[in-house]
């Protein structure tokens, strides 16, 4: 099979796989025990009420009906709306709303894990078993098995008093003065009437607002991405190209960026896509701990209050993302690195 | 370890019979360690699973209420490390001193003490166990040599998987002995401190008094500033708080150590699923290919297409007001929450050994020989994944202690008063500035331990199994998975 015959495949299997993932979205809201309209009313609403709610959910439809009204809902980007949280308000005017500060924390959160994460796991690996390496690597373990909440927690905590901690540092006037357990600002995103300087200080706030977030949700990425890289370049350094550019006389940095760098970042391609299922999942928690309103924490508030309606709309999004992730890896792949094997690698 | 019915060739229990001595020793060895837990034993079958829950599940079995009498008789008799050996609780009478305590000991050495004999006698009975291994080996093995023997010595110079090993040894014994280990009766402390009270003398009033628990909890819990009761130290009431007190004033070790049987009891149910499913589906693909695989293929992406955390926090509010909810107070929905949302990732791992198996010489002339599918897959197939399984079932187990720490930080999952983790991070968060940072910290900081522990013994299993094995192919899951999907 050719290397793009082999993509084509990965793409037209994500099909079933949106199919399913929705499905059993559907399956669990609609057939679990809980009755969405009764969700959404609470235990002491009155009749009227949750019969009309019951009349627009379609909940007395058959349940074929209902299964194909909600598919075709969602695949036509028609995610319903809010009922509880901001009764009245659609689900896509909600994401376009929340969206922005998750976009941005995961941005911050893959640019912080890979711009510490690699070079240090690549520093370890070119300097195998000295004290640095160790502290490198151990580090690099014991960060990874930090749970993102604790360490959200503990974040918090320690730049609120940075003045104690860190000898006089003080992060909320560092630059420019910021509330530390706040959303940041997004408006400089959206907002077309901004004057250029007003812009740039809130991009410059909002990214310091962010990055303490940003630091815990890419820990265990930066983690991984540090072990990762570690073991290729170890790989790469004891590879027979390596030894005979070495044995022709190929200088030092040379060697090191063209031959050794290079290859030793394929292995890293899936953990920086992975990273995307972390991300998604750990923004709920991270998200929770600093106030930020963004997507996660909007589909827990929305599960924890019975939005039922707009957490299958949320839930559709993620699966849309995570395919599209998976599919953006598989074209890394295909196009790096020409060796990966197509056979039984699903 | 059948080995097929050879005339030459005798049973362990023949051979044993034919030179029973080093058996009988180590045999006497151990029900010696027994003895002197003997009610311990029967205590921890009686009370680690939720046993009423599951009894009232099962149809009236006849017989079931006479089993748990006996059981709970059994848990009576009296053990060498246990409170009433060694007891801690007891009060400071300035004249006589320490009342009640173990030799008249300060609470903290009697608790000391009791601590450091639990973890004594579970050494012990690992390196009997390790002993019992040698003589095997030594004794009763037919073969001098086998490949079992390879990857032993390699764990046994394999320093980081020892660290790991010890490690993870010490938190399945503070699981296992919760009830001795912590310095308060459980039920007393944590679950009806209006219905225990105790004694202590009060220096006021000048002479002994009985207090609810719950009233002295009321006056020892940790919020910042004054009111802080701290690791290693005593309240108001002369009771010793190794790890402190909570926001509540109940004990912060004792849940810590019943927290750790909750964690553990959900981690190995969902292993024991999870590993169930994802091996017989990644022996079935291997095995028949072709469209099972394919569907298999997409049943699992389907599933890791939704982010688990998100997937469980749906599920938990879907599921909260079930009948199954209330069994552990959630703590077995949650479990198989995570074995129906956990096992792609574990079957991905195990997968391509089971592929690489499939290709061997030897399933072809299984096939070939006409032998059923079942037994090719678990005689031939199976013992070759099983490592593998190992290996990602411990780098597992820690995401799952997060994952289900994550959930009950937010308030799902695990509901009070069951003690889990995650809940004493969340309930400590408001005074991690303050001098009551313990109740956040130490809860953190042993999630830490425990997971880069079970990592580590992930590790050393690996290197042990195949020290050549290609690391960057399946440990991408097993990392992803080990971070309890971004909790």
């Amino acid at each position: 099979m050719s290397r793009w015959g082999y993509f084509v495949r990965r793409v037209l299997l994500s099909i079933p796989v949106i199919l399913f993932g929705t499905s059993a979205t559907f399956i669990i809201l609609r057939m679990g025990p809980i009755d969405p309209a009764g969700a959404i009313i609470g235990p002491d609403g009155d009749q009227r009420a949750y019969q009309q709610i019951r009349d627009q959910l379609g909940l007395d439809e058959p349940l074929w009906v209902q299964y194909i009204d909600f598919m075709t809902d969602l695949f036509t980007f028609n995610l319903g709306q809010s009922w509880v949280i901001h009764p009245g308000s659609t689900a896509n005017e909600l994401i376009i709303a929340y969206a922005p500060r998750t976009i941005w924390l995961g941005f911050w959160s893959v640019l912080i894990a890979l711009f510490i994460g690699i070079p240090l796991g690549f520093y370890a690996g070119l300097n195998p078993n000295t004290w640095s390496d160790y502290l490198a690597s151990f580090g690099g373990i014991v960060w990874r098995a930090m749970p993102n909440f604790w360490l959200a927690v503990i974040m918090v905590s320690l730049l609120s008093q940075s003045e104690t901690f860190f000898f006089g540092f003080d992060w909320s006037s560092f630059v420019i003065d910021t509330p530390i357990v706040t959303a940041p600002p997004m408006d400089w995103m959206l907002d077309p009437d901004m004057g250029a300087s007003e812009r740039f200080t809130m991009m410059v706030a909002a990214t310091k607002m962010i990055l303490p977030a940003a630091l815990v949700l890419g820990s265990s990425s930066m983690g991984n991405e540090m072990r990762i890289g570690r073991t290729a370049v170890l790989e790469t350094v004891n590879s027979n190209y390596v030894e005979t550019a070495k044995a022709k006389g190929v200088p030092g940095r040379i060697l090191v960026w063209k031959h050794i760098f290079r290859n030793a970042l394929i292995p890293l391609v899936p953990i920086i896509t992975y990273e995307a299922f972390l991300l998604i999942g750990g923004s709920v928690l991270v998200e929770t701990v600093f106030a930020i309103n963004g997507l996660g924490y909007l589909f827990f508030q929305a599960a924890i209050q019975g939005d039922l309606p707009l957490v299958g709309g949320l839930m559709f999004i993620f699966i849309l993302m995570i395919v599209f992730i998976n599919i953006l890896q598989d074209f890394l792949y295909t196009v790096i690195d020409p060796r990966v094997g197509y056979e039984g690698g699903a | 370890m059948e080995l097929g019915p050879e005339d030459d060739e005798l049973s362990l229990k023949e051979r044993i019979m034919d030179n029973p001595r080093p058996a009988m020793i180590w045999l006497a060895g151990a029900l010696l360690l027994l003895s002197v837990q003997f009610g311990a034993v029967a205590e921890t079958i009686m009370s680690v699973p939720p046993w009423n829950d599951i009894v009232d599940l099962l149809p009236v079995a006849p017989g079931a209420a006479a089993l748990a009498a006996f059981g709970d008789r059994l848990a009576d008799l009296p053990t060498l490390l246990s409170r009433e050996t060694i007891p801690n609780q007891g009060y400071y009478h300035p004249e006589t001193g320490w009342e009640n305590t173990f030799l008249g000991l300060s609470p903290a050495w009697a608790w000391a003490v009791r601590v450091a004999l639990i973890y004594v006698y579970a050494f012990v009975w690992c390196g009997w166990l390790w002993y019992a291994y040698e003589i095997f080996r030594e004794h009763y093995r037919y073969a001098d040599w086998t490949p079992r023997d390879d990857m032993v010595d390699r764990l046994r110079v394999h320093r980081w998987g020892q660290f790991g090993l010890v490690i993870v040894i010490a938190f399945l014994v503070m699981a296992l002995f919760a009830p001795a280990m912590s310095p308060t009766v459980a039920d007393a402390n944590l679950y009806n401190p209006y219905s225990y009270d105790f004694e202590y003398y009060d220096d006021d009033v000048g002479e002994v008094v009985t207090i609810t628990e719950g009233a002295a909890n009321a006056q020892s819990y940790s919020r910042g500033g004054d009111a802080n009761i701290g690791p290693m130290q005593y309240d108001d009431f002369d009771r010793f708080a190794p790890f402190g007190t909570m926001q509540d004033g109940k004990d912060l070790f004792t849940f810590m150590a019943y927290g750790a049987r909750v964690s553990l009891f959900i981690g190995l149910l969902y292993l024991f699923l999870a590993g169930f499913i994802a091996t017989a589906f990644a022996l079935l693909t291997a095995y028949y290919k072709g469209l099972v695989d394919l569907a298999v293929v997409i049943t699992g992406d389907s599933i890791q297409a939704m982010p688990q955390l998100l997937l469980l926090i749906m599920l938990s509010v879907v599921l909260g007001g079930t009948w199954i909810a209330e069994i552990y107070n959630g703590g077995l929905i949650l479990a198989l929450i995570f074995a129906a949302t956990g096992w792609p990732g574990l079957w991905r791992a195990v997968r391509g050994p089971a592929l690489q198996v499939s290709e061997q010489e030897w399933i072809d002339a299984a096939k070939s020989f006409g032998q059923r599918p079942s037994v090719t897959m678990q005689k031939h197939m199976f013992p070759y994944v099983l490592g593998y399984l190992l290996i990602y079932s411990s780098m597992n187990l820690g995401g799952v202690i997060i994952g289900v720490a994550g959930l009950s930080f937010l308030g799902i999952g695990v509901n009070p008063p069951t003690p889990e983790w995650g809940r004493a991070v969340s309930g400590g968060q408001p005074y991690v500035e303050t001098a009551s940072w313990h109740i956040s910290l130490l809860p953190g900081i042993m999630i830490v331990f425990v997971v880069t522990a079970f990592n580590a013994l992930g590790d050393g299993i690996r290197d042990a199994i195949d020290p050549k094995i290609d690391v960057g192919g399946g440990e991408d899951e097993a990392a992803g998975s080990a971070a309890g999907g971004g909790a």
